[in-house]
């Protein structure tokens, strides 16, 4: 999950008001924020071009400039340090994803500022003309325009963050929706939102001032192309952003042009948001620009002409949910009363209005993408109010407790083998083919559970007996005084495609003793001893297994089929785990769990 | 009144009345037929009664290793060259080596030995013997004497040796030649009788019993254990470290969880490992394209490929409540669910799946019931990480659930698994709301640590099946439990069955 690095100074300043960093840190909890750590980040100044570039105190200094690319091999003068909190990102609150937003958040939790907030928008003139050809390549596109305090390296970056990180949260790496941010003055509007054929045009990419290239080199040749080109693959046209000189803004969702990208001392900005949802385009622009007020911007807003409509973005309203107070105090369990109620809720900078009794009307930010349900009303009210507020207590209704077949079962087979002094191991369900099937002697049939995406060749098998974990046991202890005697108890997994699953479970017990004595008598035995105490009978019939010596192997099994089988190891599977002793083996079904 | 000893201690405490003076250990055994041990008690229980004085002489003893006879039969390499070099009277060492080759002898063992014993030296690469070698050609030097003196016992007492021989020559020749003897320190123990001895130990205030060492059968049947006494131990001694075979240490937290959740009135149930998205992921509310479902955390199978789905009014439902909310009272996530995507295999990532199963089966309150169950990540295996690892899930379905009650049966739990103190933290899960993380305090760490996510079901997950209550969930990792349980560093270590560390880890912990 990415992390994000708050400065305490700055969310202080957002604030308005100096709080200590633990106190902060608390407060953010409380809000759900998941805090990694506090750390000191130090700021290296580029020797090119003056810009901070920030790594933490635990990291290498820098030695590549973020903004101007230099680099020189040496690592960067360190010339300041500031204190950040880490924070998880939250997928369910994206509006949490930026100093701004958590700033908003805590002036409400801490009642500065409570209740809901209002975002001032102006109206622009800038229009966006939408192409219909693209309505099927990528058919929703939101835009606003930003005038902002004079950007500097702190604040450019800043932009550039929550954009990265909405791209992950909401956009699901660019693929829902991505963001494009400009700088309006290099733009004559209005601008179409179009889609161009692969090879039908050049433009500077981001990043090459000096070498333009169709849309289709961009996805061969620049990085961002290479890295996302599988969002545009099989497309006939691709999606382009352009101003009434035809120059273009963007590619989206690859990259944007050289000429209209945003420099330190830039004041006026234009954002667009295209996607496939129509939901992650709004709710990615309504977060960028209440995060960007919070900064200290203001928005104007821009009309988007499709060919059958026109909306004006971004909408910045609130929106309304109804909720219950009794259905409140149910989901809770707290006994609020009303003024507890609304100033809990107002905390969380939500509008509370009682519509009639019992019922309240709920006023949402536009920001608050997460809500869909008055539960989620519920959640912010418990929060408001407190987790350490609510006692803890136990449900009344009397239950009775029982426990599966299985394991009442397991329980009795574990006694008797620690009785009989074997020791419980336990091994991994997810084994190499390598392990499990062939150094098994087992033919390589597909006939069984395959892992189709493995990070590594150990996970690629789902284990459906527990011999290979119980040899890779004894491999790993063959230093250790034998004899050895060992069992596992555990579940294995059988195909069988009259299941929902297409597989069934079965509970089995399997052991092994190794030592110059080991042999057939012993663990057959002990077999013998098990199906006893269990009360079960079994056949005993001589048989083969690529596994066991041949003649002394057997398979037993009782009228409900196959229950076990038990012999001693063929020296090719002894000698494939590298052990020296010989092995006698016993695997015992126990019951059908699945 | 009569003073108890046994028959044995007897016999060695009236031999020493008898010779009123200092004997030796050995000295007691060979004239009482007794062994070592009973007189070493004696001695012990004498001096303790005051009727004994203790004597202990520090004694250094040659001991012979097996093949000292015939090395010493044979002479030392350094004796074996002395006439040789005695005639030749230098000789270079190039030349001297192939005459070694010959004998069978190692040049480095004549260099060191006879430089020790000053009978050669080394010059400019030539081997020259000095007087001392001379004389000592027909004169047997002080540690052979010894040597051969111990042949016949194997061993000897340096302070039995004849006076003619120089101790400290013994010592300093023989203290390095580990293949021939070792030199060992023993202690001589001496006894002479007290006064308080003499004057207690009269023959008529005795009362003798009979001691033994092991009480048989035969004793016992025969009624003669009234007139014996049996040896007593050194109880204080350490004895022989024994172990005993041990249930596993995670099955030990496993069954340790699932009791605590038995105790409190759960039912257990249970679920495939091997499961379909629409379970694990569709039922639970979880968006097609979540990052949770991404190909990087979730194991997809390539056999079986496909599930079958449920029935098709419950398909209805879950699609319905995904793109518009259905009739859950939501706004869904608004976008086209796909059937096909349901279908797809995978491992298990939570046993929430288990949960959610067990309510479309029965969404009838009121219902408490859990599952453990191995759930997968894919995840390379590191010191951190395993790609399964196993959980505890729960879910209790009630008219009374709430976030109170949920924050109580949780406290419950972790309480009965030997954590008083707990705190909840705010959180954000997708199938849950609210949502909370549960953090429990470590004495033995002193700080408190995370141990797992819970929440109230969000209608859209509850609904679509039926179930009309709130629905308390909660999912624990067990492996983390189990690291802090018994101090592990590495969570491989769970599974590597290290059978030393398997015997040595206490089970209360």
């Amino acid at each position: 999950m990415p992390v994000v690095a708050i400065s305490v100074k700055h969310l202080n300043k957002l604030i308005g008001q100096d709080h200590p960093q633990e106190k902060l840190v608390q407060a953010l909890e409380q809000l759900g924020c998941d805090v990694e750590d506090t750390v000191n980040l130090f700021l290296y100044k580029c020797p090119a071009c003056g810009a901070p570039n920030d790594k933490l105190e635990t990291e290498e200094g820098t030695k590549r400039c973020e903004f101007c690319g230099h680099e020189d091999g040496t690592i960067f003068e360190k010339f300041a340090s500031d204190k950040v909190i880490r924070i998880d990102l939250l997928a369910d609150r994206p509006d949490l994803f930026n100093v701004g937003g958590l700033a908003r958040s805590l002036r409400g939790y801490l009642d500065i500022e409570t209740g809901l907030p209002q975002f001032a928008l102006s109206k622009g003139e800038l229009e966006v003309n939408v192409d219909p050809a693209i309505l099927k390549i990528r058919p929703y596109i939101v835009c606003a325009e930003a005038e902002v305090p004079a950007l500097d390296h702190n604040s450019l970056r800043e932009i550039m963050k929550l954009q990265e990180n909405l791209h992950w949260g909401i956009g699901r790496d660019r693929k829902l929706s991505s963001i494009g941010v400009y700088n309006l003055d290099t733009i004559k509007g209005p601008i179409t939102y179009t889609g161009v054929k692969p090879d039908s045009m050049k433009f500077y990419p981001l990043g090459y001032p000096d070498t333009q290239m169709t849309p289709a080199q961009i996805l061969e040749k620049h990085p961002k192309g290479v890295g996302y080109a599988q969002l545009l693959q099989g497309k006939e046209l691709y999606p382009i952003l352009k101003d009434n000189q035809g120059m273009v803004l963007s590619m989206p969702p690859i990259i944007n042009s050289e000429e209209t990208r945003c420099q330190i001392g830039t004041t006026k900005l234009f954002i667009d948001v295209t996607g496939i949802s129509e939901a992650a385009v709004v709710d990615s622009l309504n977060i960028l620009t209440t995060g960007l007020i919070e900064l200290g911007a203001k928005i104007k807003t821009v009309k988007v002409n499709y060919p059958d409509k026109s909306i004006v973005t971004p909408d910045l309203k609130s929106q309304k949910i109804e909720v219950g107070l009794q259905n409140a105090k149910d989901w809770i369990g707290v006994d609020f009363t009303k003024p507890e109620f609304e100033k809990s809720l107002r905390k969380m900078c939500l509008g509370v209005q009682l519509k009639k009794d019992g019922i309240y009307e709920v006023q949402y930010p536009a920001y608050r993408s997460d809500i869909r349900h008055e539960v989620d009303i519920f959640e912010d009210l418990a929060i408001g109010y407190g987790f350490d507020k609510i006692e803890p207590r136990l449900v009344p209704t009397m239950t009775v407790g029982s426990e599966r077949a299985e394991e009442k079962i397991s329980n009795i087979v574990r006694d008797i083998m620690l009785g009989l002094g074997y020791t419980e191991i336990m091994s991994l369900n997810l084994n190499s083919i390598e392990n499990h099937i062939t150094k098994i002697n087992l033919p390589q049939d597909n006939n069984y559970v395959v892992v189709g995406n493995p990070k590594t060749i150990n996970q690629k098998v789902v284990r459906k007996h527990l011999m290979s974990g119980i040899l890779e046991t004894l491999e790993k202890n063959k230093k250790k005084v034998v004899p050895q005697a060992i069992f596992e108890l555990a579940n294995v997994v059988c195909l069988n495609p009259e299941m929902e699953t297409g597989t069934n479970e079965y509970r089995h017990v399997g052991f092994a003793v190794i030592g110059p004595d080991a042999g057939y008598a012993e663990v057959r035995a002990v077999l013998d001893s098990i199906l006893r105490e269990l009360g079960l009978t079994g056949q005993y019939v001589a048989a083969t297994h690529p596994a066991f010596i041949e003649g002394r192997y057997a398979e037993v099994s009782n009228e409900n089929g196959f229950l076990a089988r038990v012999g001693e190891l063929h020296p090719k599977v002894i000698t494939n785990f590298n052990l020296a002793y010989p092995i006698a083996y016993c695997e015992l079904r126990l019951i059908k769990v699945i | 009144m009569a003073i108890t000893i046994n028959d044995h201690q007897w016999l060695i405490l009236k031999t020493l009345i008898k010779a009123q003076e200092f004997l030796t250990q050995d000295q007691l055994i060979s004239r009482n037929h007794l062994d070592n041990a009973i007189v070493s008690a004696t001695f012990l229980y004498g001096q303790e009664k005051g009727w004994l004085e203790i004597r202990e002489i520090a004694r250094e003893e040659l001991i012979l290793t097996e093949t000292a006879a015939s090395q010493i039969a044979k002479g030392f390499p350094e004796r074996q060259v002395l006439s040789y070099l005695v005639a030749q009277k230098k000789v270079p060492i190039k030349e001297f080596v192939t005459y070694l080759k010959d004998k069978d002898l190692q040049l480095n063992d004549i260099i060191k030995w006879g430089t020790l014993r000053n009978w050669i030296t080394k010059d400019k690469g030539e081997i020259i013997i000095t007087t001392a070698g001379k004389n000592a050609v027909d004169q047997e030097a002080d540690d052979e004497k010894a040597l051969k003196v111990a042949i016949p016992e194997g061993s000897i007492f340096l302070d039995e040796l004849d006076k003619s021989i120089n101790l400290e020559n013994v010592k300093n020749l023989l203290k390095n030649r580990n293949s021939v003897v070792k030199i060992k320190a023993r202690t001589l123990r001496l006894a002479k009788i007290t006064s308080k001895g003499l004057k207690e130990l009269q023959e008529d205030k005795i009362k003798i019993v009979q001691e033994k060492n092991i009480l048989t059968s035969e004793d016992l049947l025969s009624g003669n254990w009234q007139n014996i006494k049996l040896r007593h131990y050194d109880v204080k001694l350490e004895a022989e470290k024994v172990y005993p075979v041990k249930i596993n240490l995670m099955q030990k937290i496993i069954q340790q969880t699932r009791n605590a959740f038995l105790e409190m009135g759960f039912e257990e149930i249970v679920s495939s490992q091997v499961e379909s998205s629409f379970w694990d992921f569709d039922a639970l509310f979880q968006p097609q394209d979540h990052p949770a479902r991404d190909m990087q955390d979730t194991f997809y199978l390539e056999n079986p490929a496909k599930a079958k789905l449920p029935s098709k009014d419950i398909i209805n439902k879950v699609k319905a409540t995904h793109e518009n909310g259905g009739d859950t009272g939501s706004t869904g996530w608004g976008y086209k669910w796909n059937e096909e995507k349901a279908k797809e295999m995978i491992l298990r990532t939570h046993t929430t799946a288990a949960s959610i199963r067990e309510i479309a089966k029965n969404p009838n309150p009121p219902r408490k019931v859990f599952c453990v169950g191995k759930v997968f990540r894919n995840e390379a295996i590191s010191y951190k990480h395993l790609p399964e690892f196993f959980q505890i899930d729960g879910i209790v379905i009630d008219k009374n659930a709430s976030l109170a009650t949920l924050l109580g049966t949780i406290k419950e739990f972790y309480r009965k698994m030997g954590f008083e103190k707990i705190k909840f933290k705010p959180s954000f899960f997708p199938y849950t709301e609210p949502s909370v993380e549960i953090f429990v305090y470590m004495e033995s760490k002193q700080k408190w640590i995370e141990l797992g996510g819970a929440g109230v079901f969000r209608p859209e997950v509850t609904r679509p099946f039926g179930c009309n209550v709130p629905v308390l969930a909660w999912g624990f990792g067990l492996e983390r439990l189990a690291m802090l349980r018994y101090g592990l560093k590495d969570i491989r270590e769970l599974y590597w069955s290290d059978f030393d560390k398997i015997k040595e880890v206490a089970l209360c912990q």
